[in-house]
């Protein structure tokens, strides 16, 4: 059956003499896990809106302090359920893009979101620069609540968003460019994750057959907890810059190792 | 449309000339790949041995260096990443038909190279470099002599992203896509262990046979000759004294493994094509066409300069810094095998390319550094800067398909 080896070579052989893993409508066994993925989601997107609230709240009455103690918890429940926010990816351009996206930079009159409130507050040094902003901010997160309540959700994109997640860290929280201004990277670091480690929780005990790839997976996740573990501060996380360069090599291989791995989930579930 | 006469005549001429080459299905379209070689494709370099491929073997024409960090927590954990690391090597060298999969996973291949991976001369040499040795428990007291991390030459403007490294693989093929396909393998294979540290890529130009057969050596990107003093590596007695770590010199594990010293070494090409001929070949110490030693212009690359005759070649030649020709010469003899390499532009608008220098020695303190300590304060530098790099210990080979590369070493380590 199917057993996850160290190389890929092994994998492919031990694959192709494996049969079907699901019963014949894999959609079945999913039923329940994507409804208690919505009902996590609709949470996280409710949170979204009562915390931007919050947020821009303290942007419009010009209080700085709050309104920087605000942004990273903020974003985490954006952060948490990506793949289905990233759906609408107007909204996701409007809500989180980030200076690179755009030729002129933070300069370009089309960077707004988060990061660019990220960059008011941080470089500016400014909460009325980022007014507008925030009021744009309001407005898209409550349309993408909306939007997300009305969605049925994609299988695929729901079993295929904990490698998702993992990517999203691979390629922008390991390197401290997500939120470059603030430092606060690993907050969003913890809510991919977290997310990642939801989607699986909900989907591993459709995992019958393969007990080598529970374990390895398990053992990465519970790795990488151990590790951020040590940056806690507070009700978050210390500043991007306090991570040493062995764990960013450490989180870096266990995240890589998590996105290759759970790249194998829907092709694991019957899904094609 | 009222055409001259003459140029209907080529018009029709040339279309002719297109209908004849359509029905000639030899005749390259603009979509056709450039063709392949399949003599050089089916190149294979052995493997097993006493000795890791890639370091006395002939030198192709692409190369790929790229430096890890290791995360494993054990020597239990290195032993496993070494023997994937082994099998990896094995397989992608001896290449073959790609593994299929079924369809709704992920490729287990990234498919650069197709459905059959040709072996196209390719190498990998894995060396570990003195931060692995620091710390993994155990394994201190192992450390070769004389791998230590590497230091800041005067010249040198270290850029701290590249330099360095716990493990370095040394990726060379004839086809650039060869060791870029091996690369994509080992990161996505070994992604629990070895995390990308950096990597630089670089080439060697193939260079025309000479009239009386022999190859001349590739120029480096000031225009020169680069390798012309290079020792023999065919001379096994050579390499054993040169190249190759001997028994009682080093740990018992280190014998057969070499010590590597990886340079990414800047040109200021610019600068470098304003300056006078004249000026260039002084600094060098060489004539810039053929390689010939200042003192005998007329000669080829492979003379030895004879300093003895007259002031031909200035004390501060690069040539001759390097290599003074004293008594004692044969002890300084390291086997140089580096790459061009060509980065896009640097920010203020310059090429920014250079020599990947990688060179190979048995003795780390009579090869490399002494010769690049007799080079500090070189004329040359005026052109040249080192912005990254590592020292590390390439590992001795691996003797036959029961065997993993540093099996010596972990056996060492748990003999306590």
């Amino acid at each position: 059956m199917f057993s996850l080896k160290p190389t890929a070579f092994a994998v492919s052989i031990t694959m192709l003499a494996g049969a079907p893993v699901l019963a014949a409508d894999p959609s079945l066994d999913l039923v329940a896990p994507l409804a208690d993925y919505k009902i996590y989601v609709a949470e996280n997107t409710a949170q979204l809106v009562a915390d931007t609230d919050a947020f821009v709240e303290a942007i419009k009455s010009g209080d700085l302090e709050t309104a920087k103690a605000l942004y990273a918890p903020t974003r985490t429940s954006y952060e948490k359920v990506e793949p289905i926010a990233e759906l609408f990816s107007d909204l996701d351009v409007t809500i989180d893009a980030r200076a690179d996206d755009y030729e002129h930079a933070e300069a370009d009159p089309n960077f707004t979101g988060f990061h660019r409130i990220e960059y008011a507050l941080w470089v500016e040094d400014d909460t009325a620069a980022a007014v507008p902003f925030a009021e744009r901010l309001m407005a898209d997160v409550t349309d993408l609540d909306a939007r997300i309540n009305a969605l049925t959700f994609p299988p695929d994109v729901v079993v295929a968003g904990a490698a998702t997640l993992m990517e999203e860290v691979a390629a922008t929280k390991i390197s401290g460019e997500e939120d470059r201004y603030s430092g606060t990277d690993l907050w969003d670091f913890e809510a991919n994750f977290a997310g990642a480690k939801k989607i699986y929780a909900l989907l591993r005990p459709l995992i019958t057959d393969d007990a080598a790839f529970i374990e390895k997976t398990d053992g990465n996740f519970d790795e990488v907890d151990e590790v951020l573990a040590k940056y806690r501060e507070g009700e978050g996380f210390k500043h991007y810059e306090a991570l040493t360069d062995d764990d960013r090599a450490f989180l870096s291989s266990r995240v890589n190792t998590l996105a290759e791995d759970l790249s194998m989930l829907p092709g694991k579930l019957g899904l094609s | 449309m009222n055409l001259p006469r003459r140029h209907l005549m080529i018009g029709l001429a040339g279309l002719a000339g297109t209908a004849a080459t359509y029905a000639r299905a030899e005749t390259p379209l603009t979509s056709d790949a450039p063709k392949g070689h399949v003599d050089t494709a089916v190149q294979r370099v052995p493997f097993y041995g006493p000795h890791q491929a890639g370091v006395t073997t002939p030198r192709p024409e692409a190369g790929i260096m790229a430096a890890f960090d290791v995360v494993v927590r054990d020597v239990d954990g290195l032993e496993d990443m070494l023997r994937r690391l082994t099998e990896r090597g094995a397989t992608l060298t001896a290449g073959g038909p790609v593994p299929e999969r079924d369809p709704n996973l992920p490729p287990a291949d990234s498919g650069i190279l197709g459905d059959n991976i040709t072996p196209d001369n390719l190498t990998m040499t894995v060396s570990l470099g003195a931060s692995l040795f620091d710390k993994l428990e155990g394994l201190d007291r192992l450390r070769p002599r004389q791998l230590q991390r590497m230091v800041e030459f005067p010249n040198d403007a270290l850029v701290p992203a590249n330099c360095h490294g716990d493990l370095s693989i040394q990726f060379s093929a004839n086809l650039p896509d060869t060791a870029m396909h091996a690369l994509r393998d080992i990161v996505k294979n070994m992604s629990d262990a070895l995390v990308l540290r950096w990597m630089q890529e670089g080439n060697v130009p193939p260079v025309l046979p000479a009239a009386d057969g022999t190859t001349p050596s590739a120029r480096n990107f000031l225009g020169f000759r680069d390798g012309s003093a290079n020792p023999d590596s065919n001379d096994a007695d050579l390499m054993r004294n040169v190249v190759w770590v001997q028994d009682g010199a080093e740990p018992a594990w280190a014998t057969g493994g070499t010590y590597q010293v990886v340079r990414v070494i800047r040109n200021f090409v610019e600068r470098w094509d304003r300056a006078r001929l004249s000026e260039q070949e002084a600094i060098i110490g060489r004539r810039k066409m053929s390689g010939a030693p200042l003192d005998q212009p007329d000669a080829n690359e492979h003379t030895v300069p004879d300093y003895t005759a007259g002031d031909h070649t200035p004390m501060d030649a690069h040539i001759r810094m390097a290599n003074p020709r004293g008594p004692d010469a044969d002890k300084h003899l390291i086997l140089r095998r580096p790459f061009n390499y060509s980065n896009g532009i640097a920010s203020n608008g310059q090429l920014d390319q250079g020599l990947l220098f990688i060179c190979y020695q048995a003795d780390m303190e009579l090869g490399f550094l002494t010769v690049q300590n007799r080079l500090n304060g070189e004329p040359l530098e005026e052109y040249i800067k080192p912005v990254g790099g590592g020292y590390f210990f390439t590992l001795p080979g691996v003797a036959n398909a029961g065997d993993y590369l540093g099996s010596a070493l972990i056996m060492a380590a748990r003999q306590s």
